[in-house]
């Protein structure tokens, strides 16, 4: 073995492992030119809502109003009284395809009704008379599962459906008997679902679709295995439907051992931030003067309602108390609050009663509160995927939204790397930031 | 009194500059207002001073022209009027502010800190106004008639007034130092204290109680939701929830029996709806019928005062026209639906197959589940390179030949004794290896193109039958059932961005492990990997030209052709 030969081979190992530190980077590189060549032609779509570039499936069907859809009335009402009037970009292409009971994978870009998207998918399928489970949801979080929970009920309103939250933290002998009593849909935690599956509670002979919320998220490292467990449950051939804002090549990649030739409708990196969220840096020299800057900015979080992202929970009960100290009104919330305080946290917060909230990752993914426009990253997120997801929490639905991220100087080449990797533009915070609402 | 200590101010700087240049700008414009004539002091002033009878005898007349100025802009009185009583509010506000300072909910809301105001207010009014109000005496000026004094009240304001009126503007000072809270006697400021500092928990306990009650009345309603058996809806789980809805949004009852007699009732009122748009759509129709007859019947009188034939046969050639055409629009449309119905039909079929291959398709999480058994007893002979490529995806990187590095294409360096060291290490190495050894080693490998092992225990030992090589797993993951005459993916790539012709040539690199070996390869044996050689770039191309052309001058300099060379011999 030469010497150049090694010492190129370690350069190789040094670059891979230095790219892997940030965010896989090259890894990333590779793996999406690879999905681009493979995956399917793409194709240039422009809507009015996002300006979106599919990296669909070929033959993916654009549907532009919920009237042409074939979808039944009782729902088409529904539709119509929650508020949607015209399909967004991957309402018009991925309802018929689930409908038509073919597996799909979906990303769109956050807060543009990917949640709809599966629900109206779900009512559509479902044959209420059968009053068994038909269809199980899976999402990360108790908060998100509750709000699929709510979701369905309101679109199906007037079809009668049942759907019920199967999550951790409740009592179990009311979830035995709400789901004997009978339940079309089931919304839960990995977790809880498993165990009522277990139990043979939570019957699946009737199942026909497996719904995967925030995908990415679910089949990571951490609910994988979960998710298998129940998966091996399930019939087999059961109907999977993938949803996430962020679909990183590897779990696509993984996706052929419990889906049979899905159909994808995928967007690209550089057109996943929303061009309605705007998004900003403030330089702190020191950690210390992130408070400081949090206080000076507290009149512009209460113009609606704002949410401000710590990495810790620890962090999240630290600065909620310096806060406070400080006569600021904040709440606050993370997992190891006992279930029921969360329950209220989130009632008091999507009541518009608290205006400002300090939180974890755990409301980084999913949750819709119409009225955040601003979410504040006290922290940086650890990692490319979640930074998509925090700011979604803003500009739901093509609302206005600014997101503020507090960075410390050597934190700015991680943001210029976020914001590179996504082609998006990250600038130092304006004076009137307050008039961008 | 010490623990709600004065409100700390926060605020960015940046405000204190903005607020700056907005005092700035508003001197600016009161300099500007000041050069105008109405406003001039020295217009003004010595009249007022000079004319005090004439002031008094006939008050209308500088009224008049008071009035006169005025009535010039009226916008800008309607203005005045305007900030006058937005003044009044805003000095309500302050008023109320500064009495409850500290104590009231607001106080949080604004920048200005009453409560320090106050005690800074306090304070001077104890050490200056206590010393300065008692010798309010009115200072005659002496250069009026007697009649104006000017006097300074307890707020340290010169004021002045009529000498008559003065007896009242003390006496509303006295009122004014009294509502002063300096001037509180001590038992009054003292139980005025206790009672302001009754008030602020009292609002803070006020929203408390109504947060309190909020979480009460949803803990109850959710465990009514828990308590009997019944069916869920939206109203529900609603919460309160500070949501937008659509225009058709209707809040049902939370009770059952009344939410189906709404939901009828809604029923019944939408076929109403219905039935009514489709009347109005009829009256419409018939309207329209009408209108178009009465219009048809006056041209053809028009027609027929002009003395000109009646319209028919024009119409007819119209129509025969529109007959034509119409035929001709139908012969096309059927071809179109025919061959749209042709595509379509074309399209089912492949579904159809599609259909086919899929409901035979056996997903890997699934097998070992009743009814799937059967299926996957049909074993699966890997060819030799598929059993190559499973190998090697197992095989961990440092075993790899070097090669194996910078290029895939080493197919001979893969001999038997290397395969054997290989299987032996990477088994141990696999058996164990989790997910996020496999993503690490693939972040490691960089270039690896192939998916990573299986990686959930029990279903293990099975995969290789089913995910096998790269080359394999490729075609099901990506180009699922795609038939072999429709386009490859990769050239699809290559016609959506049509770059420069670097771009496929270093695409092949990255990729090269789908490319077989040229047919030559095993004649030539591995070639370095240069596929610069292969297609050289074009300004390589014309540096070569530079090259040789600056040989033949260097030579043709040293040599003295003939005129009448013939060069296409040399």
């Amino acid at each position: 073995m030469s010497h150049p030969a090694l010492m190129a081979a370690l350069h190789i190992t040094l670059t891979y492992i230095y790219c892997f530190h940030y965010n896989r980077k090259c890894k990333f590189l590779i793996k999406v030119e690879m999905a681009s060549s493979e995956v399917s032609v793409s194709r240039k779509i422009i809507e009015d809502l996002s300006n979106v570039e599919f990296d669909t499936s070929e033959d993916v069907e654009v549907i532009p109003t919920f009237d042409s859809m074939g979808l039944r009335d009782e729902l088409l009402r529904g539709i119509y009284t929650y508020g949607f009037e015209k399909p967004s970009a991957i309402q018009q292409r991925s309802i018929l395809p689930i409908v038509k009971g073919r597996d799909v994978i979906a990303q769109a870009q956050s807060g543009t009704g990917k949640t709809a998207t599966f629900s109206i998918s779900i009512l559509q399928s479902l044959d209420t008379t059968l009053r068994e489970t038909q269809v199980l949801v899976l999402s990360p979080t108790r908060e998100l599962a509750t709000q699929i929970q709510k979701v369905i009920l309101a679109l199906g309103d007037f079809m009668n459906v049942q759907c019920h939250a199967c999550i951790g933290g409740t009592n179990l002998g009311e979830d035995i008997r709400k789901l004997d009593y009978g339940q079309h849909v089931v919304s839960g935690t990995p977790g809880r679902v498993f165990d009522m599956i277990r139990r043979r509670v939570l019957r699946t002979r009737s199942i026909k679709m497996l719904v995967l919320d925030e995908a990415d998220e679910m089949l990571n490292k951490g609910f994988k295995e979960q998710i298998y467990d129940v998966y091996r449950y399930l019939p087999p051939a059961t109907q999977v439907v993938l949803i996430s804002a962020t679909l990183p090549h590897e779990i696509l990649e993984m996706t052929s051992k419990f889906m049979t030739d899905p159909i994808r409708i995928l967007v690209k990196r550089d057109e996943l931030t929303l061009e309605g969220i705007k998004q900003f840096f403030v330089a702190v020299e020191r950690e210390e003067w992130k408070f400081d800057t949090l206080c000076d900015l507290y009149d512009t979080l209460t113009i609606t309602q704002a949410v401000i992202f710590c990495n810790t929970k620890r962090k999240v009960d630290w600065l909620t108390q310096k806060m406070q100290e400080a006569n600021f009104t904040v709440s606050s919330m993370h997992g190891d609050m006992p279930q029921k305080e969360r329950d209220n946290i989130m009632k008091e917060f999507r009541s518009g009663q608290s205006r400002v909230l300090i939180t974890t990752d755990v409301w980084a993914r999913g949750i819709d509160v119409q009225q955040v426009s601003l979410v504040i990253n006290y922290d940086l997120p650890n990692n490319r995927e979640l930074y998509i997801h925090r700011i979604g929490r803003s500009g739901r639905f093509g609302r206005k939204g600014v997101a503020i991220n507090f960075v410390k100087s050597d934190d700015i080449r991680i943001l210029r790397d976020i914001e590179q990797y996504y082609s998006t533009q990250i600038d130092e915070m304006p004076m009137n930031v307050a008039d961008l609402f | 009194m010490n623990e709600q200590s004065s409100k700390k101010i926060t605020f960015s700087k940046s405000t204190l500059f903005s607020l700056k240049a907005e005092l700035l700008r508003k001197q600016e414009e009161v300099l500007k207002k000041k050069d105008l004539p109405q406003h001039k002091l020295e217009n003004f002033t010595p009249a007022k001073a000079t004319d005090k009878n004439k002031h008094e005898n006939s008050e209308l007349a500088p009224k008049q022209l008071k009035d006169k100025l005025k009535a010039v802009d009226i916008d800008e009185l309607e203005a005045l009027r305007k900030s006058k009583s937005a003044l009044e509010k805003k000095a309500e506000l302050y008023k109320h502010l500064s009495d409850g300072a500290g104590q009231s909910e607001l106080t949080d809301r604004f920048l200005v800190d009453f409560k320090e105001k106050k005690e800074k207010g306090e304070s001077k009014l104890v050490s200056d106004q206590r010393n300065i109000v008692p010798n309010v005496v009115p200072i005659t000026n002496n250069e009026d008639s007697g009649e104006w004094v000017v006097f300074t009240d307890c707020l340290g304001r010169s004021r002045k007034c009529l000498q008559s009126d003065l007896e009242l503007y003390r006496q509303r000072d006295k009122e004014l130092m009294r509502l002063l809270p300096g001037y509180e006697d001590e038992e009054k400021g003292e139980s005025e204290q206790s009672s302001s500092s009754k008030e602020q928990p009292f609002l803070v306990q006020k929203t408390k109680d109504y947060l309190q009650s909020l979480r009460q009345k949803w803990e109850e309603k959710e465990k009514e939701l828990l308590a009997k058996d019944k069916d869920i809806h939206y109203q529900d789980v609603l919460f309160d929830e500070a949501r937008m809805h659509g225009v058709g949004y209707y809040s049902f009852s939370t009770d059952e029996a009344e939410r189906k007699k709404q939901m009828e009732d809604l029923l019944k009122e939408r076929e109403k709806t219905l039935k009514a748009q489709k009347h109005a759509e009829e009256i419409r129709k018939k309207r329209d019928e009408l209108v178009a007859a009465r219009v048809a019947a006056a041209k053809a009188r028009q027609r027929m005062r002009a003395g000109l034939p009646p319209e028919d046969p024009e119409e007819k050639k119209n129509e025969f026209t529109k007959c034509l055409l119409e035929f001709l629009n139908e012969k096309k449309n059927e071809a179109d639906t025919k061959a749209k119905e042709e595509e379509k039909r074309l399209k089912e079929e492949r579904e159809k197959e599609r259909q086919k291959e899929r409901e035979a398709y056996i997903r890997e999480w699934d097998v070992g589940k009743e009814g799937v058994e059967g299926k996957v007893k049909k074993f699966r002979e890997l060819t030799q390179e598929e059993y190559v490529e499973q190998q090697r995806s197992k095989r961990i990187n440092e075993f790899a030949p070097l090669e194996a590095l910078d290029s895939r294409k080493s197919n001979l360096t893969f001999d038997q004794r290397g395969h054997k060291i290989v299987a032996e290490t990477s088994f141990e190495k696999t058996v164990n290896k989790t997910w996020d050894d496999v993503r690490k080693s693939i972040a490691n490998q960089g270039r690896e193109v192939t998916p990573p092992p299986p990686t959930i225990g029990e279903i293990n030992e099975q995969k290789g039958l089913f995910f096998t090589s790269k080359k394999h797993d490729k075609s099901i993951k990506y180009k699922n059932f795609v038939k072999a005459d429709e386009p490859t993916p990769i050239q699809n790539e290559l016609s959506d961005e049509d770059e420069d012709i670097r771009r496929p040539s270093k695409r092949k690199n990255e990729n090269n492990a789908e490319i077989p070996p040229p047919p030559t390869y095993e004649y030539y044996g591995p070639v370095p990997k240069t596929s610069k050689s292969k297609t050289p770039f074009n300004s390589d191309i014309r540096e070569a030209f530079a090259q040789g052309t600056k040989s033949l001058e260097s030579k043709s300099n040293g040599i003295h052709l003939s005129s009448h060379y013939d060069f296409t011999f040399d």
